[in-house]
């Protein structure tokens, strides 16, 4: 064994030789690699902990304060423990059917290569939910860019442009719908834009796969099953960990995957064959993503999940070209799964990738082979040209360190704006247009959105997407993605907390409960004290509404089953990203037929507003739009939030509503706008008393509901019994979009400011 | 009776399309393409929708001369129905079986355009129905009926002049207004071609996807879609060829 000898070099000499071999360990991690093998570590290990010690591999700034979150709850089929987790979605036929959700971030590789960098975090998602048996039915795209009117408006437009090419260049040929995503332009994105993924899939409980070696598996084969191993992506957890530094990025580009969503494609197709073969007779295996750490993350944790050891041969390793045995074991080339099946199962494998589907027939070296075997000793050895090159106790390749980072509140004072004496009709105008608030068509239609044929609502139809996503059920599946950036700034506890309750209110406001939530939390650099406070805030803000909302209709919070952290999200000048902590939330209806669109259905039907308009300017469109920030950020009152969202939830179900719209991005006016331009009807309201900018453009949580007048009255009562807060706005009209304070105009003004201005924006 | 939907590698639509079939009561199998033995037992064939061989050169060309497409060539000279959907229009394109009048080449399938959205493009769109005298279209009984596209390819052009002229009744479907009127707008397409026959209408080739308008759910209505009535006059056609 050949060990680098670095117990004899003196800090500075250990610094150096770090350095010079690339690796991001820090002094203290690598001697303390010397205590834990007892020895010098050879060059492969040193990789190999390099990866598995960065904060993207081992959450080891954020898992402490991520305990805050509840994950617990009946629903629950698998927690956050593995790629992805699962929810319990209904019984069909005497069968119990689950879907799968997970959530994550591609965010430095978008801002370096963009195309490519969107493409791989697709890719990359697709196996993590496919990992856990499932058949993959949808995805989402939580986006943030630049101000594409800014200083960088050039690189902010190219960046944006390049990602939705790279995520349609991706998600079309596979064949994965997006069905739901929410878009920002912010300056803070101007140099680090934000791509997360969400992605669903279905699997019937009795199908889960897990992402550890099967019981009583010593003896069984691991099988590498893909691409030919390059050295694309090596280093790219560790890149994932540090700050953009521009000057480095020309060396990062290396550090980002290459996409292949035609191989992906077939992987799939083949796979859910295996899955087939697997389930027709029992066999026990495992199956696992590969993704950052490459073969060696995945095969370790197959195995020291399950209390085994693993023997690999790296020789064995289909490869496009030689290369250092800790880059073939650790880089992150695309398109790849990890099997651990039992051998008298192995062959049957390799026919399905290797003959039936071809693959080293479709794709250069594609291909299924055995590269190694589950051990009894709980040790991960590597061997390369008959050399051992790494033999470490299995547990402490994955078991990852933890830092107590220290969390300080910044000293900074938020002033709210006194900005009242304005053109408020030319406001409104210019928020309709606004890139926050404009129709987002411009992207959505260039995502598959219909392949699978189960899609019921698009992106861009309602306040969430949906799905059918079983044949022959009338179950229904809705996700929404959200977070307000600006309300970040100001207050990333309250961000949080916005966050949770809009997820939640654009699910309920289609008809479906809200049932699971997945979180991607994008934040500066941990080291920094008042990024870690954010990022401390935002967890405590979001903790605390998924329990006090709590999942609608039942005592327990509403469980998060997956979620990613992604820190030192930073300008090149060192300042943070607007804290941004993403939610999904996924719902479900029982009968999807009853769901219901924001567009206004009918003429003459009446307008009720829920939920009080209060001086809650902070962060909002508005006040961006004059170049203000503010100070008041909407604050939901938790308990209201639940109540209002149940009687939404319930009223939908009794067939009481004809459309329902939740108030978010510019208040009041642009939610009326939008049912206005949606359904092509016009409305004649008038507000609450108070003040009006406020009574407009305030984004406090609440909804507009449109009531057919024969069940105003049905209506009024549930809201009554409940004690919820509401005002009669008025009724439906024809063409002209009326609100006492504003000047009439025709909605198809509105529509015209609203639909295209994307386009201008991004081109 | 049974009809085979062909998966290529890259094809992405065969498990919602054979799913249609079988809702329209014409059992399907998925076949692939490097299993070709006994296909030409079927009764029928689709070639769905997706990225066959990348698209490397050009969407569809690949796939056309694919092994398997001779044994296609030879069972629709037979009368038998072949419905080739997105890709699989432009493989039907690439292999001249649609329009078919010579035995070569004379359509093309060329990238889109459309100025508000250049590149794939994913939408709703109405389609007139122009001939029910097709193997696919026997059984529309509406005019106009409404279908997604999802594509990047789907503009037909031709270096023959006049040849969309001389298409007639083979020109099965454009894409239309809500009155009927032709738009050219969608892809830039020909006289919005959206649809295209060969002279004996057992061979269809069409853009827009009607595995994805089959089920009023996909559409937010009660019942079965409009185009759904494509494969129902699949099903009665192999029915009335016995």
């Amino acid at each position: 064994m050949r060990t680098e000898n670095i117990s004899k070099l003196s800090d500075k000499q250990l610094a150096a030789f770090l350095k010079k071999n690339s690796l991001s360990l820090t002094v203290q991690e690598a001697r303390s690699i010397v205590k834990k093998l007892s020895r010098d570590p050879t060059m492969t290990e040193l990789h190999i902990f390099n990866i598995q010690w960065s904060e993207h591999s081992s959450y080891k700034s954020s898992r402490p304060i991520l305990k805050m979150l509840p994950t617990e709850a009946s629903n629950v089929i698998l927690g956050p423990k593995e790629d992805s987790g699962i929810v319990f979605l209904t019984e069909h036929r005497g069968e119990r059917y689950g879907i799968v959700m997970s959530h994550e971030s591609h965010n430095h590789p978008s801002q370096v290569v963009p195309f490519e960098g969107a493409a791989t975090g697709i890719g990359g998602i697709m196996r993590d939910v496919l990992c856990m048996g499932a058949d993959i039915i949808a995805t989402a795209d939580p986006l943030r860019f630049g101000n594409t009117f800014g200083e960088n408006k050039n690189r902010t437009r190219y960046v944006a442009n390049e990602v939705v090419n790279g995520i349609a260049g991706y998600g079309n040929p596979v064949g994965i719908p997006v069905l739901a995503g929410d878009l920002y332009f912010d300056d803070s994105f101007d140099d680090n834009c934000l791509v997360n993924v969400v992605c669903l899939g279905l699997v019937k409980e009795k199908d889960i796969i897990h992402s550890y070696a099967p019981e009583n598996a010593v003896g069984y084969d691991v099988i590498v099953v893909g691409k030919a191993t390059d050295n694309s992506g090596f280093g790219g957890a560790s890149f994932a960990s540090l700050t953009l530094d521009e000057q480095a990025k020309e060396s990062n580009r290396g550090a980002v995957q290459v996409p292949d969503p035609f191989l992906k494609n077939m992987l799939l197709r083949a796979t859910a064959q295996v899955f087939k073969e697997v389930r027709k007779d029992n066999i026990p295996v495992g199956f696992k993503d590969m993704g950052a750490g490459g073969i060696m993350c995945a095969t370790s944790e197959l195995g020291s999940a399950a209390g085994f050891g693993i023997e690999l041969i790296i020789d064995d390793i289909h490869t496009a070209f030689e290369m250092d045995p800790w880059v073939t074991a650790c880089s992150e080339t695309q398109e790849r799964f990890t099997w651990v099946v039992p051998p008298s199962f192995t062959s049957k494998l390799l026919r399905i990738y290797n003959e039936d589907f071809a693959l080293p027939e479709i794709a250069e070296k594609a291909q299924a082979k055995v590269i190694g075997k589950i051990t009894r000793n709980p040790d991960y050895r590597l061997w390369y040209k008959d050399e051992l090159v790494c033999d470490a106790p299995i547990m402490e390749v994955t078991s990852g360190v933890t830092y107590r980072r220290k969390a300080k509140a910044p000293k900074r004072t938020f002033k709210e704006s006194k900005l009242r004496d304005i053109d408020l009709d030319k406001a409104f105008l210019s928020m309709l247009s606004h890139p926050n608030i404009c129709s987002r068509h411009h992207i959505y239609e260039h995502y598959d959105t219909s392949v699978i044929g189960r899609t019921v609502f698009p992106p861009g139809k309602a306040d969430a997407g949906l799905l059918a996503p079983l044949p022959g059920s009338k179950v229904g599946v809705a996700l929404s993605t959200d977070a307000v950036p600006r309300y970040g700034k100001i207050d990333p506890y309250w961000a949080g907390i916005n966050a949770v309750a809009e997820a939640m209110r654009n699910v309920a406001c289609i008809g479906a409960k809200p049932v699971a939530m997945t979180d991607c939390l994008n934040f500066g650099n941990p080291e920094k004290p008042q990024y870690f406070w954010e990022f401390v805030q935002a967890v405590k803000g979001i903790s605390h509404a998924a329990r006090k909302i709590g999942k609608p209709f039942s005592k327990e919070p509403i469980p998060f089953i997956s979620g990613n952290v992604s820190f030192y999200n930073e300008s090149s000048k060192g300042s943070s990203v607007a804290p941004s902590p993403v939610i999904a939330c996924l719902g479900i209806m029982d009968d999807y037929k009853k769901a219901i669109t924001p567009g206004l259905k009918k003429e003459g039907s009446g307008l009720i507003l829920i939920g009080k308009r209060n001086n809650e300017l902070g962060g909002s469109v508005f006040y961006h739009l004059h170049g203000e920030l503010g100070k008041n950020v909407p604050k939901p009152v938790l308990k209201e939030e639940r109540g209002k969202m149940e009687f939404v939830i319930e009223a939908i179900d009794k067939g009481l509503l004809l459309s329902c719209h939740d108030i978010s991005d510019g208040g009041l006016a642009c939610c009326l706008a939008e049912m206005a331009i949606m359904g092509g009807l016009g409305v004649d309201v008038s507000l609450p008393n108070g003040e009006l900018a406020s009574l407009l453009f305030s984004e406090s949580p609440g909804y507009v509901i449109e009531v057919d007048s024969k069940k105003m009255m049905a209506v009024k009562r549930m809201l009554q019994e409940r004690g919820l807060w509401h005002h009669n706005l008025g009724k439906t009209c024809r063409d002209d979009f009326m609100i006492k304070g504003l000047r009439n105009q025709p909605v198809a003004n509105l529509k015209e400011a609203w639909q295209n201005s994307l386009k201008e924006a991004m081109s | 009776m049974k009809v085979a939907v062909i998966q290529f590698p890259g094809t992405n639509c065969e498990r919602e399309t054979a799913y249609a079939l079988r809702k329209c009561r014409l059992p399907a199998d998925i076949i692939r393409w490097n299993k070709n033995e006994g296909l030409e037992k079927y009764d029928g064939y689709v070639l769905p929708g997706g990225w066959s061989y990348e698209d490397r050169i050009r969407a569809g060309i690949i796939a056309a001369r694919d092994p398997i497409m001779q044994v296609i060539k030879e069972q629709a000279a037979l009368g038998k129905p072949v419905l080739g959907i997105c890709n699989g229009c432009q493989m039907l394109v690439e292999n001249g079986l649609v329009p078919g009048w010579k035995k070569e080449v004379q359509l093309g399938v060329a990238p889109n355009i459309n100025q508000a959205m250049p590149g794939f493009y994913c939408r709703w769109v109405l389609v007139r129905v122009n001939s029910r005298k097709t193997a696919f279209t026997s059984q529309l009984r509406k005019m106009i009926i409404p279908m997604p596209i999802a594509h990047a390819e789907g503009r037909f052009v031709s270096k023959e002049k006049g040849l969309f002229e001389r298409l007639g009744k083979q020109l099965v479907f454009q894409y239309c207004n809500r009155v009927g009127e032709i738009d050219e707008t969608v892809n830039g397409s020909a006289l919005g071609a959206a649809g295209i026959c060969n002279p004996e209408g057992n061979v269809l080739a069409m853009m827009p996807h009607p595995e994805r308008a089959t089920f009023g759910f996909q559409l937010g209505r009660p019942g079965l879609l409009p185009a759904s009535k494509i494969f129902v006059s699949m099903r009665k056609y192999i029915e009335g060829r016995g």
